[in-house]
């Protein structure tokens, strides 16, 4: 029992140095850090090429990595995207980090080479001590990762409490502009915070490379495991986060104890601890009505912050002829292409379907959902059980499946509806993981990876008719999403959308507006999901993890959340991108493309609006400047349109 | 106005604007050093944001604020407080998580070697916060938080303080105590630009007077001249 302990506190002090980062980041600076995985992978991959491809002694590469370039990576960061992050909607707030966490992984691949082996050293000399203290079994990693904890609790305890520095981060978290006022320049302790910060994700990440493996996917889900810590934390209580995080540590050890290591289901529940927790927590708080929207900054912040999206700038009735020259395009790509190409665009505009559902739910609900994947894939594996195991014709299937799922998308809605837009992010890539663990990986779906097989119908076989029959059915759902916003329902979603007190003294019952959104979004994204798995032929559990599903919304935001037509883009992008990069240029290059959506999102920083927006923008302003070359008498040129973010 | 000697401030053709909403336009007028210049006016005539630009929490679009020389116009909030201009904002300017004492610290984290003196002075000054040195600022109450606010400009010694609305809220006897506090100010020579809402007492205070009306300067001239008749013209009351 007690070496169970001991394993989790080890686990539980990894979270807890991670939990303790994110809180302190997101209370100074208003930015919740989705990119604290990958900046922990940046770090443990370099500390591993110095330390085991370069030979360097092992302190002087834990020095250099967790101590210099930890810091520098934290900086550079800083001064490149999350400077521009405070005063931005919470929706660029998280795509942008999301956005990092996309591109930066492959970067460091890009730079440092593809490990194929993902076992990597601790901090603890090799070979790794062992002690046998009281019974129990203790490594020197384990002693370690404790004294780790301990070091940047009592460091950070006293730096907080009794410095000057301390003094000015608190100061900062109060209120930023009252810091400025002070002479305390709220830009150099941000500066400061981020580089700590970049520190502790440095050293979260060495210390769990040893267990949980040198791998995004080992660092990205201890991010998502201190999130829960975080939840519970109120993303305020640094105490809280860390009692918590270390108690989850110690609970997912425990309860190894008393799950047969064999089941099925242990190897299911195991990892989704972290996430019950923070679903308990959600729960808890949302009961209580604390989980808003906490207030960033003081009263005077507040006043001094210029509302930016005052002038909404046009999405609808902004022209046809653009979206219809996309799709007349995208419409001719099948018949000149071949048939490999023609099966990416056909996956690509199934994609698009689903990405669709991202339009309508996050731009134009103002809703942050991330797990819009997760529904794809629940109505891509019922349509394909129903399809394969109950002999249903394909399309009836996939109809049918996503009414099914329906209801789930309803009640996620219901339930997150009082909680503030992070909580809402966070509540939904927990769903998104939980539904993974628990039902995408049940053998019945998963079937050791090959997933379900999902029969096209019998006069869409080939790749061509098939690009041509999803591209009918996203336009009709293309239609109707524009019909929508159109409509009076439309209109009261944009109406709380842009401010829901605003809404409620109108008369508009907000609750029924976003049910309605998240019933539509949640019906599309099953069908495109279903659609995906007929252009797969194979309903694929791991093709809708969550963490795709964020370099989804990456892609999309990049492209633009609110025109329809930017998820068809959107889709193609993702889908034809990737095999274009791996067709014509150097296999090394293939994650090129990956990157470029990750840099995209993080770009959103400066341009909230995504790159349709900002290229019609700049369209606009070269014929307005045409226009006025061509009559000298007009009057001066147009002024640029007043930016709008999305939410 | 009453220029003898060369001014402090100088403001010329301020502009502001809150997104497409022009706040404050072409505002132009001047404090000479040792004096107090009353800034009255209606709801939403842009006091405030006067104050704010100034400080440089708002930048401005166009115009110029100059401190003795020293071009202020553009330049961050804590490069203005540190060339000395002292911003008291409305509202309770205190940072209310952390303790009177901290409040304190971060007043004078410019200058940390005279900290114990300029602690010390604010304690003399408001004995009351010397007895809550370790309360929470957030748990203090209005005229306690005010009181904290106006000691971070007198222990030190800035050049020039704005004070918005400090009066705003308080009782009868704090409000007394706002304006003691800044005639003491005043008598240790800084300038203040006091934005208030009792105007007959401000005028009292103060040796020009600038009336904003909808974002522009309306009348300014010396606070002896803002008679009655003027103030009802411009401020209804």
């Amino acid at each position: 029992m007690l070496s169970y302990v001991v394993a989790g506190l080890a686990l539980g002090a990894i979270y807890a140095i991670a939990a303790a980062s994110l809180v302190v980041t997101h209370v100074s600076s208003g930015v919740f850090n989705f990119a604290f995985g990958a900046m922990a992978f940046a770090v443990a991959r370099f500390y591993y090429f110095l330390h085991i491809e370069q030979g360097w002694p092992l302190p002087l590469a834990a020095v250099v990595a967790i101590g210099l370039f930890g810091p520098a990576l934290g900086v550079l960061l800083y001064a490149v995207l999350f400077r521009h992050l405070r005063q931005r909607s919470p929706l660029v707030k998280i795509a942008a980090t999301i956005g990092l966490s996309v591109a930066l992984p492959p970067l460091v691949n890009l730079a440092l080479g593809q490990l194929v082996n993902v076992t990597a050293p601790g901090l603890a000399p090799q070979p790794v001590a062992v002690y046998r203290p009281f019974g129990t079994v203790v490594d020197a990693n384990q002693l370690i990762t404790y004294a780790g904890l301990a070091l940047v609790l009592l460091v950070g305890t006293a730096l907080l409490r009794f410095t000057d520095t301390g003094l000015r981060v608190r100061a900062l978290v109060d209120s930023p502009a009252l810091t400025a006022m002070s002479g305390v320049s709220p830009a150099r302790v941000s500066l400061g915070v981020w580089a700590f910060s970049a520190l502790l994700a440095g050293l979260a990440g060495v210390l769990v490379a040893p267990t949980a493996g040198l791998s995004v996917e080992g660092m990205t889900f201890l991010m998502a495991a201190a999130f829960a810590a975080v939840v519970a934390a109120r993303l305020r209580s640094l105490p809280t986060a860390v009692g918590v995080a270390l108690a989850m540590g110690v609970v997912t050890s425990v309860i190894q104890r008393y799950l047969d290591p064999e089941s099925a289901l242990s190897a299911q529940i195991v990892p989704s601890v972290p996430f019950l927790f923070m679903l308990a927590f959600l729960l808890a708080h949302a009961l209580r009505g604390r989980a808003g929207d906490a207030p960033t900054g003081g009263v005077l912040d507040r006043a001094i912050r210029t509302e930016s999206g005052t002038a909404p700038t046009a999405t609808t009735g902004s022209g046809y002829v653009a979206p219809l020259l996309t799709i007349a395009v995208v419409a001719c790509l099948p018949l000149i292409l071949d048939d490999f190409w023609t099966g990416l665009v056909a996956t690509g505009i199934a994609l698009a379907t689903a990405l669709l559902s991202c339009t309508l739910v996050t731009g134009e609900g103002g809703m942050i959902w991330l797990c819009q994947i997760t529904f794809a894939g629940l109505g891509a594996l019922f349509a394909a059980d129903l399809a394969t195991n109950s002999g249903w014709p394909p399309l009836a299937a996939v109809l049918v499946s996503a009414v099914c799922v329906v209801p789930v998308g309803v009640v996620l809605g219901l339930l997150t509806i009082r909680l503030g837009n992070l909580y809402v992010a966070l509540v939904t890539l927990t769903f998104g993981l939980l539904a993974q663990n628990l039902i995408f990986m049940r053998d019945r779906f998963y079937n050791s990876g090959q997933g379900i097989y999902m029969p096209r119908p019998e006069w869409a076989l080939d790749n061509r008719t098939f690009a041509f029959l999803s591209l009918a059915v996203f336009c009709a759902l293309g239609v109707f999403a524009v019909n929508l916003r159109r409509s009076t329902a439309g209109l009261a979603v944009t109406a709380v959308r842009w401010s829901e007190t605003g809404s409620r003294t109108l008369g508009l019952g907000v609750v029924p507006v976003k049910v309605l959104v998240s019933a539509v979004a949640t019906f599309v994204a099953a069908v495109g999901g279903g659609f995906l798995a007929l252009a797969y032929q194979s309903a694929l559990p791991d093709s809708f993890s969550p963490f795709t599903g964020l370099v989804w919304l990456a892609v999309l935001v990049t492209v633009g959340a609110r025109p329809v037509v930017g998820a068809l883009v959107a889709g193609l992008a993702f889908a034809v991108l990737p095999s274009v990069f791996q067709t014509y240029l150097p296999t090394r290059w293939a994650e090129v493309p990956v990157i470029m959506f990750g840099f995209g999102a993080v770009m959103l920083a400066r341009d909230p609006e995504g790159v349709l927006a900002m290229h019609a923008r700049q369209l606009r302003t070269v014929s307005g400047w045409l226009r006025t070359r061509r009559t000298p008498a007009a009057d001066k040129p147009s002024a640029p349109t007043p930016q709008g973010e999305l939410v | 106005m009453t220029v003898t000697t060369s001014p402090l401030l100088t403001v010329q053709d301020l502009t502001v604007r809150y997104g497409t909403a022009q706040a404050l336009s072409d505002v132009t007028f001047s404090v000479a050093p040792n004096t107090a210049l009353a800034v009255l006016g209606a709801n939403g005539a842009g006091k405030s944001t006067l104050a704010r630009a100034l400080s440089g929490l708002v930048p401005p679009v166009s115009g110029s604020v100059v401190l003795d020389g020293d071009d202020l116009t553009g330049r961050p909030p804590e490069s203005i407080r540190r060339a000395g201009v002292l911003h008291l904002p409305e509202g309770r300017g205190v940072f209310p998580s952390l303790t009177v004492m901290e409040n304190l610290r971060m007043a004078t984290t410019g200058d940390r070697r005279g900290r114990p003196a300029a602690v010390d002075r604010a304690f003399t000054v408001f004995p009351a916060l010397r007895d809550r040195q370790r309360q929470q600022a957030g748990t203090l109450s209005g005229g306690e938080q005010q009181m904290l606010s106006l000691a971070r400009a007198l222990m030190i010694d800035p050049r020039l303080v704005i004070a918005d609305e400090l009066s705003l809220g308080l009782a009868p006897k704090m409000v007394d105590v706002v304006f003691e506090s800044l005639r003491r100010a005043r008598a240790a020579g800084v300038a203040v630009i006091m934005i208030e809402q009792f105007a007959t007492r401000a005028l009292n205070f103060a040796d020009d007077c600038l009336i904003l009306q909808r974002g522009r300067a309306a009348w300014s001239g010396p606070a002896t001249e803002a008679g009655p008749e003027l103030l009802h013209r411009y401020l209804g009351s």
